[in-house]
């Protein structure tokens, strides 16, 4: 039984990827041929990719009996979830299709780094050490996917906005209409990536103390200065310096954008760089 | 002389008042904090930290979270937060409790702006207060010379937010700080049947200023059918006088406190138990797996270690060596009964295998403000995000009759537009 939930599992592994993969390339061929029937297979791939997604949790989780937020591969397949959902809500509550080009190709990026560079044994459901048999992982977990998930529709919001901002520039010396011309005013964009950070912050902090309180009830020390908890704190420094830059200096527009994708590179820093690069408690995701 | 100090002390209040100061000191923390991360800690990797230039060492970026200039760094980001949050609390507590009206329709944030006249100045006036109300704004009204100004404001605690915020943060790092200058954390490393007073466990950092006994009464490595680890028990009493006062079973992620003092489950090692026979007389001997611990024969030079534990739990073969002070003298396996004469001083039998218990045992009197200003900080950013302020003042002339509104834009444009949109489609209806 648990065999074949192992085979089915890899299979929707491989739906889910294809259909993001052909979700991101649909929207790319939307953007540059303006047929809208491309934005609706597009959208129809996400929706798609996310179900994939969602059924791959569910299966690993009863093949584990237990959630699925204790390995890098598990944590991966979650992570791609948070951003997905975060990606649909905005796609829907604000009508913008076109994030999909900039947002969607994350998760492609990051299910593409498990296929090249994991190993069946890092991707089957092993057995977990007692330090992660904790509710509180669960909540840690959870509120780092919803805040990873949001900073990465900042992401796409604010590559989106710096494109816009450029095209301005360049249609004031009389360029032709692009297909940048299509996405929301400038001031919108700019606005909706702070609403994400706004709404991830909290998010962010709450990862952290629940992180905190887990490390505590587990090891006696609600911080320890390990790589992964110390990448955590920059991430939210470098978000707290963005709420605050763009409140006090009115840093909004391009510096915000800016900063918006740098606080990305290092949320994936904090996943990626601090698990393969440097080594710490954090090992095991 | 006076003056120049005055001077001075303005001078310092506004470095201290500065954000920009904030935001440096910020920046300089998380750079610090990420080389900390590059170069070995002292506290993680002690060989990879002596390897590092001693230059280095000196200026303390092998121990950066301990160093001076990390702790002074924090303390003066605290400062600069409270400095900033004493500062603003006037302006916060006048937003929420005591906002003014404006007193000119000039006064009026025109960004999002809208005006709505009417056939009757009174009428118009009761609506808005009416729809304002339903709405959940709560209103500071003032009327003169024919004109009636108000502010309405809905989720006004939202204000507190920052204030919050920075304040929590505050005590976060106070309560970091009381548990890393009080408190203790030791270590116990012991088998089922041990007796250990409190004062004579292993000390990490600080003093054990009670006196007990702990007794652990056993120890387990429980393994589901399935073969995962279920976890670690230890079931342990703690003895006052000679009396149990207190008995519990804990595990990872499930602790045990005593006397402000937490016992934590860290870890399990396999062992084994020995009789030896001395010149006719015979004790037991316990021994950690990977020669966790040893034992020295008395009034020899003979250190018995075990090596290792194979086998089936049920037929358990344990191998083991002997040193003395330069070399390995001697190495063999045991099966349980079996015996073997060392160096023809001892005769050592292998009893069964035994588990050891290691125990984390911390106080820390800090870390309850800790969970306090962590508590106070996702209340504040609740506050800030979750439940933001919306202010909206207007005039109305009572004679004409012409109400002016206005929303304050904060940080989100969009959504007050929505809310005051909202408002005024229900004055125009």
């Amino acid at each position: 039984m648990s065999g074949s939930l192992q085979n089915w599992e890899v299979s929707v592994f491989y739906v889910m990827f294809g259909a993001y993969l052909g979700s991101s390339v649909l929207y790319w061929l939307w953007e540059a041929i303006k047929k809208d029937a491309f934005r609706q297979l597009a959208t129809l791939a996400a929706i798609v990719g996310l179900t994939a997604n969602t059924t791959a949790i569910a299966l690993r989780w009863i093949i584990s009996q237990r959630p699925p937020l204790t390995s890098g591969y598990e944590f991966i397949l979650v992570f791609c979830w948070g951003i997905v959902i975060n990606y649909m809500f905005v796609k829907f509550r604000y009508k913008l299709n076109a994030l999909g080009s900039f947002v969607i190709p994350v998760p492609v990026l990051l299910l593409g780094f498990i296929i090249m560079a994991m190993g069946p044994s890092e991707r089957v459901a092993s057995a977990i050490q007692p330090a992660l048999k904790s509710q509180w992982l669960t909540i840690h977990v959870f509120t780092a996917i919803l805040a990873y998930g949001a900073f990465a529709v900042s992401f796409g919001l604010s590559i989106m906005y710096i494109l816009k901002t450029l095209s301005n520039q360049s249609t004031d010396k009389n360029t032709k209409e692009n297909w940048i011309n299509r996405f929301p005013h400038e001031s919108v964009l700019d606005e909706l990536a702070y609403k994400m950070v706004g709404f991830a912050f909290p998010m962010l902090t709450l990862c952290i103390i629940t992180g905190a309180i887990w490390a505590n009830y587990a090891w006696g020390t609600y911080w320890s200065w390990d790589p992964k908890e110390t990448w955590s704190l920059i991430t939210w420094i470098i978000y707290a310096a963005y709420l605050h830059a763009r409140l006090m200096y009115g840093w909004k527009g391009r510096r915000a954008a800016w900063m918006a994708i740098l606080g990305f590179a290092i949320v994936l820093f904090t996943f990626f760089g601090v698990n393969y690069l440097l080594p710490g408690l954090h090992s095991y995701a | 002389m006076s003056n120049k100090s005055d001077e001075l002390g303005e001078k310092l209040l506004e470095i201290f008042c500065s954000m920009k100061l904030g935001l440096v000191l910020l920046g300089i923390i998380a750079l610090v904090s990420g080389i900390g991360t590059l170069i070995p800690q002292q506290s993680m990797d002690p060989n990879g930290a002596q390897a590092v230039a001693e230059i280095w060492r000196n200026l303390g970026f092998t121990s950066v979270y301990s160093s001076p200039w990390f702790h002074l760094l924090l303390g003066l980001l605290c400062i600069n937060l409270l400095v900033c949050s004493v500062q603003r609390f006037k302006r916060f507590y006048k937003l929420t409790f005591a906002p003014e009206p404006p007193k000119e329709s000039s006064n009026i944030p025109k960004k999002i702006n809208a005006v709505i006249s009417g056939s009757d100045g009174e009428a118009l006036r009761q609506k808005t207060q009416e729809s304002l109300k339903k709405k959940g704004f709560r209103i500071t009204q003032l009327e003169k010379e024919g004109k009636w100004n108000f502010i309405a404001q809905k989720h006004g605690m939202g204000n507190w937010g920052p204030f919050t915020i920075h304040i929590a943060f505050v005590i976060l790092v106070l309560g970091a700080l009381t548990g890393s200058l009080s408190g203790f954390s030791g270590y116990i490393m012991a088998d089922a049947g041990r007796e250990v007073s409190i004062r004579d466990i292993s000390i990490e950092k600080g003093q054990v200023k009670e006196n007990f006994m702990l007794k652990i009464n056993s120890v387990e490595d429980r393994i589901l059918p399935n073969g995962e680890r279920d976890n670690w028990y230890t079931n342990l009493s703690i003895i006052e006088s000679g009396e149990e006062v207190q008995r519990d079973t804990i595990s990872v992620n499930h602790p045990l406190t005593y006397k402000g003092m937490t016992f934590y489950q860290t870890s399990y090692v396999p062992g084994a138990e020995f009789t030896v026979d001395m010149m006719g007389k015979k004790f037991p001997v316990t021994l950690q797996s990977r020669g966790g611990n040893y034992f020295n024969a008395p009034g020899t030079n003979l250190y018995l270690v075990l090596a290792e534990i194979k086998g089936d739990p049920q037929k358990p073969v344990i191998f083991y060596q002997v040193f003395d002070e330069s070399s390995q003298v001697k190495m063999g396996q045991l099966t349980p009964g079996q015996s073997e004469n060392i160096q023809d001083t001892y005769t050592v039998t292998f009893d069964k295998t035994i588990g050891f218990t290691g125990l984390q045992v911390k106080s820390d009197p800090g870390v309850g403000v800790v969970w306090l200003g962590c508590g106070l900080l996702m209340i504040g950013l609740i506050l800030a995000f979750y439940w933001r302020p919306v202010r909206i003042s207007g005039s109305l002339d009572l004679t004409e009759p012409i109400l002016t509104l206005g929303a304050y834009s904060g940080k989100y444009n969009m959504g007050i537009k929505k809310e005051f949109d909202k408002v005024v489609d229900e004055l125009k209806a």
